[in-house]
């Protein structure tokens, strides 16, 4: 929503998505990649050195495209979908590696 | 979410960079004076203002300083907390553990003894002995070092350890010090072009702003750095991820990885004499070397003492380069004979520790800590010239309409710029004036410098009335001239109970004090020269000449854009 | 001899930091009062600037440590584009002999500046 004045509720969304949903965006990201590598023979502490350093990149990408995203819906979308699905991902490629 | 790109992150920057920008203040005002943590421990704990000293002989100096390390009294009680009963008197001893780097003159000794606890199978408590290595004696009571055990957790923790808290602050603080570099140079579109600039003859909105783009963008590689790696630091703390959906993998590494070595994880429970470690020392210097990385020892740790199944890991001080402590050696406790050497390290590991190592700043080099440290301050100067310039804006249009917003973000803004200044030199103060056998005088010092920050806050509630007519309030010089007093009275403070003046740690060339009297004597310079210009601006305001707000500029557009 | 060359190296930056911001139309009109430069006078102030960066550059990593010299380079370059910038600002005329070789642009090329 593009306006000039955004109301009070629309703020506090924003502000909300772009800390909280990027938290759960990065965390599925993290948790992805993590388990890819895993499954690509990476050795444990290097996965999780890798995926932590991309993770806080995309951490600030996300807050700053919190608010740069016209469609407010569509950032709690990505954001929080995007989180749930890839950690799902994440969980399945865990199953198949124990 | 506003109507265009660069309003939304203009947005952005100005609420990330106000909110947090006052933990931000402090997390890189001390981060700053980390960078010199021990040298102010020199300065706070004058019986060790002697020189750095190599790991003394293991076999005559250390051992038997080893044998006489006890649970410290607290770590007791915080264990008995978690257990729920009090604890049995002869605790099994774990491991013991000595760790140095080339700044340090006194040295450690670590304990770590096992604690039956059900919930936590691998729980223990600590206890350790300070000593002189020249002579191998305990260093009395247990002094604060108020540089490595005050300032340095102050910046990453805040002090605030209930449910890491201030961990949780400072790692957002560092997301938006990111957040607020990356939209600074989107909406900063002159970036190359205005690089130099800097008119500090013009209005404080002005200046202001030139001061807060050069030192942001001068040093933008540093703050971003710092920032990025400070959170990759704690990224377990934030995304715990090897405590929680990956702790089966997490736990098999490290079996695997203990296997690998040759380690045995548990004690045999049969009582066995340790092998020379000297010579184990000695055998870890001589591999490294043939590895051209020669080196000294930075950590030695002994698993399992005393035990059949001890075994000795020696780590290489990194004082040569970035990455930090590494290349370990394992030798087996009994015979000397080693176990593992640690391989050179993954692509992915040796880029992990040099991005540790930049931050965590291990290395010998006096001219890179000092540029550190301008870094560090350009921080400083960077937030607290944004504070300025969104409260100075604000003043003229709260004055108009009778709003009293703009009086508490101006002393908000003197108690989070001022105020960790002042608190630091109250409690190094403190330091020099309270009596020597004051018992808790560790506690009293930190308790000076947390009340000295309240006074600032207070003075500053009490004294920025001012800002409600949009004029500089007179809390900023008086609180400058109260800085210019305290560190004055540091250093004279230091002469007094120490003998220790500049004229004589200069001509000894005794520099870890030299450099801090000399440091405190610069920020009373800085602080004077400030408190004068502040009183002549206050002074030509009253006479009506200038106003502060307005940016008499000729790029008009700048307002509209600065929201 | 290190110390030799990690100051060779921060005056070598501040010679660079110097002629990029004296390539700039507004700090050159401060250190050289009114009078415009070419265009060639701009390329080349900006050529040595970044020339005397890379030099800083090569002298820091045979100081020291190749881990350790970028990022004593980097920090080099924040100290000496913040003196320059305070030159600049309170005392530009302190800049003018690292341009007194440029020669005043005549009427017929002062379509640059």
């Amino acid at each position: 929503m593009i306006t000039q004045h955004p109301s009070r509720l629309h703020i506090t969304s924003r502000v909300a998505a772009s800390l909280l949903g990027s938290y759960a965006f990065v965390w599925g990201f993290v948790s992805l990649v993590s388990a890819s590598s895993l499954w690509a023979g990476v050795p444990y502490d290097d996965a999780m050195q890798l995926s932590s350093w991309l993770g806080m990149l995309l951490f600030v990408a996300s807050v700053c495209g919190a608010f740069t995203v016209t469609s407010l819906a569509r950032v709690w979308a990505v954001l929080a979908g995007g989180g749930a699905l890839m950690t799902g991902a994440a969980w399945l490629l865990l199953r198949g590696l124990s | 979410m506003l109507e265009s790109f660069q309003k939304s992150l203009t947005w952005v920057h100005t609420w990330f960079g106000l909110v947090l920008g006052f933990v931000l203040m402090s997390v890189f005002f001390f981060g700053s004076l980390s960078v010199f943590d021990r040298e102010i421990d020199r300065w706070a704990i004058p019986e060790t203002r002697f020189g750095p000293q190599p790991l003394p002989s293991y076999d005559r100096v250390l051992a038997p300083i080893f044998a006489r390390i006890k649970p410290d009294a607290d770590e007791l009680a915080m264990g008995e907390a978690r257990v729920g009963k009090p604890l049995p008197a002869g605790l099994p001893l774990k491991s013991w553990s000595v760790y140095t780097t080339h700044r340090d003159p006194v040295l450690t000794l670590w304990g770590e003894f096992a604690i039956d606890n059900p919930n936590a199978p691998e729980d223990h408590v600590h206890g350790h002995i300070t000593i002189d290595p020249r002579s191998g004696a305990a260093l009395p009571g247990d002094p604060l070092a108020i540089g490595s055990r005050f300032f340095y957790p102050m910046h990453f923790s805040l002090h605030l350890r209930w449910l890491s808290l201030g961990y949780w602050i400072v790692g957002l603080a560092a997301l938006s010090m990111l957040v607020a570099l990356v939209s600074g140079v989107v909406i900063h579109r002159k970036l190359f072009r205005e690089l130099f600039t800097f008119r500090p003859q013009k209005n404080l909105q002005r200046s202001s702003l030139d001061l807060h783009n050069l030192t942001g963008v001068v040093a933008l590689p540093f703050h971003f750095m710092f920032a990025l790696t400070g959170m990759i630091i704690f990224a377990e703390i934030y995304l715990p991820l090897s405590e929680t959906t990956f702790k089966p993998f997490h736990d098999a590494h490290e079996r695997a990885e203990a296997a690998a070595k040759n380690l045995p994880l548990k004690p045999a429970g049969v009582a066995a004499p340790l092998a020379s470690v000297d010579a184990m020392v000695d055998e870890a210097k001589r591999r490294w070397a043939a590895r051209d990385m020669p080196g000294e020892v930075g950590w030695l740790i002994v698993e399992h003492a005393g035990d059949a199944n001890a075994y000795v890991a020696v780590y290489r001080a990194g004082s040569d380069r970035v990455s930090l402590v590494g290349q370990q050696i394992y030798f087996e406790g009994t015979t000397g004979k080693v176990l593992y050497e640690a391989p050179p390290p993954s692509a992915i590991a040796s880029i992990s520790h040099w991005l540790t190592g930049l931050h965590l700043q291990h290395f010998r080099h006096w001219l890179l800590r000092w540029l550190y440290v301008l870094g560090g301050l350009s921080g400083c100067v960077c937030i607290a010239t944004g504070l300025v310039f969104f409260v100075n804006k604000r003043k003229r249009r709260h004055a108009e309409e009778g709003i009293a917003g703009a009086r508490w973000a101006d002393a908000l803004a003197v108690t989070a710029v001022l105020g960790p200044l002042t608190a630091a030199l109250a409690m190094l103060v403190a330091n020099r004036v309270l009596p020597g056998a004051l018992p808790d005088r560790g506690e009293w010092q930190e308790r000076t410098f947390w009340a000295a920050w309240l006074v600032s806050f207070l003075h500053a509630a009490w004294r920025s009335a001012p800002a409600q007519q949009a004029r500089l309030a007179p809390a900023w010089r008086e609180q400058c001239w109260g800085v210019v007093l305290l560190a004055a009275a540091a250093v004279i403070a230091n002469w007094i109970s120490t003998g220790d003046h500049l004229l004589r740690t200069v001509s000894a060339r005794y520099w870890p004090v030299a450099g801090f009297d000399l440091a405190l004597s610069c920020t009373a310079l800085i602080a004077g020269a400030a408190a004068l210009r502040l009183g002549r601006n206050e002074r030509r305001q009253s006479a009506g000449v200038e106003r502060d707000d307005a940016l008499q500029d000729d790029d008009g557009a700048l307002e509209a854009v600065h929201g | 001899m290190a110390e030799l060359l990690r100051l060779a190296a921060f005056v070598s930056s501040l010679c660079g930091m110097a002629w990029l911001a004296l390539a700039m139309p507004a700090h050159w009109q401060q250190v050289r009062g009114g009078a415009r430069r070419s265009q060639r006078a701009a390329r080349s102030l900006r050529g040595l600037g970044a020339g005397a960066l890379a030099l800083s550059l090569l002298l820091s990593l045979r100081a020291d440590h190749p881990t350790i010299a970028p990022l004593v380079w980097v920090m080099m370059l924040t100290a000496a584009a913040i003196l320059v910038a305070v030159t600049l600002g309170s005392r530009p005329e302190w800049l003018r002999p690292l341009v007194a070789f440029v020669p005043r642009a005549s009427t017929r090329d002062s379509n640059a500046a």
